[in-house]
């Protein structure tokens, strides 16, 4: 894809979702709750640092030994009698679906939330096969009858009004119109149980690996997620190799911060550790269990300067902070990962050729690495990715210029802290005209914001922050 | 696919050779687990936070307290099909007799071998009205209960019904996850699937508005034995 079409299309996403006024609300509404729902949950945790610091310790480790450990975790899903099948990108992953379909005669599958299979475009590759794929997750359902792709990570369907889904129901599963949510929620229960029990496959993600006792953590709160692993004969889960963690105990450390960070509940409704298929003198669950393992590009990564990207457990929680992500929604991406955790991951997955302008979507306010449960420092990375767009040639000049001076200060700690001092100064200023919105900035800033306007730097900057909680 | 594995794995060994990854160190093993916590206490924060999901809870002194608890539940459904744990695996004596003494039928949960008599048997047993299990453990700090499978632990029973009841020792009350898994190091390799139910099903996909039951269970009763 030329840059050109990519620059286009991007302005063009954007525009069009900050002309969506429903969207925009929803928007507002759904981060905003999520939002103060985190924040309470944290709260409530008692050594929060202290657990978000392990949680973090967790991740580095682990992929810092991730050979040894996936080593380790296939010996034991093998041993609890599970298939592994390492897939070295999205087109290995499609085929060794569809392959384990072929053989087992499957012409139906219900799903539960993936964002592995959104990343391979597996429902494209079934339904080439002429396999029916139903998802089960009540938002993604929403959103697969009305054809469209999840507005955001936790809530897929949150664009749309009750309205709508009336509508859309009434359209497509052929009930009286309603928009009382509770009714439409049984109908779907209904119409979603019949798929569940004449499903010949399930497909599902997986939260995490736990490397020594070869099982896969799987956390959901609708019951979708225990249905597809449990009623249709074969099991796939799907899951990208960084996913693991080396024990137990370090999975409750993970799980602690998980809920919190996601939608504020200390723990989901369920939280299911599969470890193989059903035993042999178990009466139900599946026959067989097939964990995916996929890299598409994960591997490589590892050796960027990116790869504390890898560290991610996709809890959201930096997509509700993100004060883009607010105004322009998930769509507007135009990638499956989206919000600060997708403006990182997606060129570094993908090359940044396609995806330059990703990692320009943020004013490196610094939010989401304020609210990360593994404190993942987003905005290092962009300014990273923004060098490689640069390199790459794909930046009008004055934007180069633009991000040459701000690298420049950036990576000089005095400077730096002059800088985001004075955008704060000029924040502030022009916050009490626009809502909080910087429409233009003085030079040499104002290249930037020709085409986009800025969210307020945040009160405090982060070396700010830093020094204060050093002095501590 | 063999070539994927040495592939992936011969990448990541060369990644690692020089990657620089943030706050990565040796993991020191993890902190000694808290001694279990003074019972009256865990009952109290168990049921304390199981309340605000939705789900009920009940105390009972002994065996025939619990089992009049769940002969009440079960009277405000109307079905008379339940789907069981076997007796052993529910912590009170008694419940099977009693069942059948109500007239409540208990239906097989074990699917059969070929494809389409297992949807059919699935078909079956979505119409039980309650499912009723034991719980291997508590964890105070979430109000989740562990239930782990076996021969006769079905996932079932707990999944498929409108209404789960879920009886629980009280003896078998843990601060939190990492306790037990302390407690039970290796309770993956004996239970294929391990479920840590916390209340009922519940979605807001929408609008936001929470609905309860949307796949699981609508109604979690935990009975809790003392
Ligand atoms: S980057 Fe951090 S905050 Fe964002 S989804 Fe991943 S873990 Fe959550």
């Amino acid at each position: 894809m030329s840059e050109h079409i990519s620059n286009v299309t991007f302005h063009d996403r954007v525009d069009d979702a900050l002309r969506n006024q429903i969207l925009h609300t929803a928007l507002d509404r759904a981060t905003g709750r999520f939002q103060s729902l985190r924040a309470n949950a944290l709260a409530e945790l008692q050594d929060a640092d202290v657990v978000r610091d392990r949680a973090r310790l967790i991740r580095a480790h682990t992929l810092s030994k991730l050979d040894t450990y996936l080593e380790q975790f296939v010996a034991n899903v093998e041993k609890a009698g599970g298939h592994v099948h390492f897939a070295r990108d999205a087109n290995a992953l499609n085929e060794i679906v569809n392959e384990i379909a072929r053989t087992r005669n499957v012409r139906g599958v219900v799903k539960g939330k993936s964002m592995i299979s959104e990343e391979t475009h597996l429902n494209h590759a079934l339904e080439a096969e002429h396999i029916r794929v139903v998802e089960t997750d009540l938002g993604e359902y929403i959103v697969q009858l009305a054809g469209e792709t999840p507005s955001h990570i936790v809530a897929p369907a949150i664009h749309k009004t009750k309205e709508e889904i009336g509508e859309l129901f009434h359209q497509k599963i052929n009930i009286p119109y309603t928009d009382d949510p509770a009714l439409m929620t049984a109908a779907a229960r209904h119409v979603l149980r019949r798929e569940f029990l004449d499903a010949d496959m399930g497909i599902s993600g997986v939260n995490f690996g736990v490397a020594e006792t070869g099982s896969i953590c799987l956390v959901e709160n609708e019951g979708n997620g225990r249905l597809t692993t449990t009623a249709p004969r074969i099991h796939v889960a799907l899951m990208g190799i960084e996913r693991l963690v080396p024990n137990l105990d370090d999975l409750s450390v993970m799980l602690q911060v998980l809920a919190r960070s996601s939608t504020g509940q200390k723990i989901t409704v369920y939280t299911n550790l599969i470890t193989g298929p059903r035993q042999d003198d178990e009466g139900d669950g599946p026959d067989e269990l097939h964990v995916i393992l996929l890299d598409n590009g994960r591997s490589k990564v590892l050796a960027t300067e990116v790869a504390e990207i890898l560290y991610c457990i996709r809890c959201g929680a930096c997509l509700n902070a993100c004060p883009v992500y607010r105004e322009i929604g998930g769509h507007a991406y135009g990638s499956v990962y989206t919000g600060p955790v997708g403006a990182v991951l997606t060129p570094a997955l993908e090359g940044i050729a396609p995806w330059s302008d990703l990692p320009h979507a943020s004013s490196l306010c610094g939010a989401c690495r304020q609210v990360c449960p593994v404190r993942i420092d987003i905005p290092r990375m962009l300014l990273v990715e923004r060098d490689w767009a640069t390199r790459a040639g794909k930046l009008q000049w004055w934007l180069r210029l633009g991000l040459r001076m701000y690298s420049f200060t950036v990576t000089r700690p005095t400077l730096f802290k002059l800088a985001t001092t004075a955008g704060r100064w000029g924040s502030r200023l022009v916050g009490a005209s626009s809502g909080g919105w910087i429409r233009s900035l003085p030079p040499p800033l104002n290249g930037w914001t020709q085409s986009r306007d800025f969210p307020a730097f945040a009160q405090k900057s982060f070396s700010e922050q830093f020094e204060a909680s050093r002095k501590k | 696919m063999r070539d994927d594995k040495t592939l992936v794995l011969s990448q990541i060994r060369e990644s690692l050779r020089t990657a620089h990854l943030p706050a990565a160190r040796a993991l020191v093993p993890p902190r000694a687990a808290i001694a279990q916590g003074d019972r009256a206490q865990l009952i109290e924060n168990f049921r304390r936070e199981l309340e605000p999901l939705g789900g009920s809870s009940y105390l009972a002194r002994n065996d025939e307290q619990a089992i009049a608890v769940v002969l009440q539940i079960l009277g405000q459904g109307d079905g008379r099909e339940v789907l069981t744990w076997a007796d052993e695996d529910i912590p009170v004596r008694g419940l099977g007799a009693a069942l059948s003494l109500n007239n409540y039928a208990r239906l097989d949960v074990n699917l059969p071998a070929d494809a389409e008599g297992r949807k059919r048997k699935l078909a079956e047993l979505a119409s039980a009205a309650a499912g009723i299990t034991g719980a291997m453990a508590g964890f105070a700090d979430t109000a989740s209960v562990a239930l782990g499978t076996s021969a006769t632990r079905s996932r079932l029973a707990s999944l498929l019904p409108p209404t789960h009841i879920a009886i629980l020792r009280t003896s078998d009350l843990f601060p939190d996850m990492a306790c037990f898994f302390a407690a039970n190091p290796h309770v993956t390799r004996d239970a294929s699937n391990l479920v840590f139910v916390t209340g009922p099903s519940r979605t807001a996909d929408i609008e936001l508005t929470l609905q309860r039951g949307v796949h699981g269970p609508k109604f979690v009763h935990v009975v809790l034995v003392d």
